[in-house]
């Protein structure tokens, strides 16, 4: 697409995605941790699951991305990064994070969300702060999409605005191309 | 003419305590009278809706004590919403009662959509969000 990628995601949103109630989505993605945690009783345990099945989902979801906004391979990590904030976050959450800090190889880069539509209405228990992170799924997601598109990656978060910091921070590092094609635009 | 928030108290469906502040400046009112007004207030709030047939989630005043309304409100789901005022000379108009007790309604809402959240652990609300509402409810009215 030769257009900007802001106003694909703009476009795509408008006219080819269905939509749901946002507490509806809330509701469920809370009682999925709710439950996880009566399951598991331990933080990290849930912090794992919710990765895990985040990767499903990001396996399956990277063809419905591709199917509704086709768009062409991106030529280098930035342009991943470009991608994945202003079209996918787009398409599926309606925000658009913020890239920040790419780092000096271009090999990693920290998405910052202003308002993350899975944590409206949540406050976490006094001692879920420090271990568990609620959005943890997203990792997952994106770990699954960028794996099928030939890249492994390392997703974490930094900081999350119900642990009390000031925004929420995604980081993503790329660990390596999977097959051995030549990485395009190396600045 | 503004009227204070004396007290806000939020009771359970089974009339538990979920919630009662004393929000009177300076402390002028201690807290156990906070907490016997509330209670005074289930008895009116039964009374009400088991003689009316009337819908109307908003109460109205339920009692006036030597120089204290109590309105009430109720949810649907049994939940239900006490505010003390102070009187003033002024009849306080419905429509600012009712604009106070959806602020309450959509705190309590807000509450009620955390997941962490257990309804039926019967225990008091000690939500922060929830606590920081509520004194911007009682701190708005009373400008």
């Amino acid at each position: 697409m030769l257009k900007q990628p802001r106003q694909t995601g703009d476009e795509i949103w408008k006219t080819r995605i269905d939509k749901i109630s946002a507490e509806l989505f809330t509701l469920t993605y809370g009682s999925v941790v709710a439950q996880l945690l009566k399951d598991h009783e331990n933080y990290i345990e849930v912090n794992k699951q919710l990765d895990k099945m985040g990767y499903n989902i990001g396996v399956k979801l990277i063809e419905d991305f591709l199917a509704k906004s086709g768009t062409n391979k991106c030529g280098d990590f930035r342009e991943t990064a470009d991608t994945i904030a202003k079209i996918g976050f787009k398409i599926f959450l309606n925000v658009i994070p913020t890239i920040a800090n790419f780092s000096a190889d271009s090999k990693e880069f920290s998405l910052i969300l202003e308002d993350n539509p899975l944590a409206e209405f949540v406050e976490l228990p006094e001692n879920a702060v420090g271990e568990l992170w609620y959005s943890n799924i997203l990792c997952g997601v994106l770990r699954g999409a960028l794996e099928m598109v030939q890249m492994q990656v390392e997703v974490f978060f930094v900081s999350d605005i119900l642990r009390g910091d000031d925004v929420t921070e995604l980081r993503v590092k790329l660990v390596k191309y999977l097959e051995e094609e030549v990485p395009a635009g190396e600045d | 003419m503004p009227f204070d928030v004396i007290c806000i108290a939020v009771i359970g469906k089974t009339n538990n305590p979920l919630y009662i502040k004393n929000c009177s400046r300076n402390a002028a009112y201690p807290d156990l009278k906070c907490h016997y007004i509330a209670h005074t207030a289930i008895d009116l709030v039964e009374e009400k809706i088991s003689t009316t047939k009337q819908a109307d989630q908003y109460l109205g005043l339920l009692y006036a004590l030597e120089e204290l309304a109590v309105f009430g409100y109720i949810t649907n789901t049994r939940v239900k919403f006490i505010i003390v005022t102070s009187l003033t000379d002024a009849a306080i108009k419905d429509q600012e009662m009712k604009a106070l007790f959806r602020k309450i309604h959509n705190a309590y809402v807000a509450l009620v959509s955390n997941p962490f959240w257990d309804p039926d652990a019967q225990r008091v609300i000690s939500s922060p969000n929830f606590d920081r509402a509520i004194a911007q409810v009682a701190a708005g009215s009373s400008s």
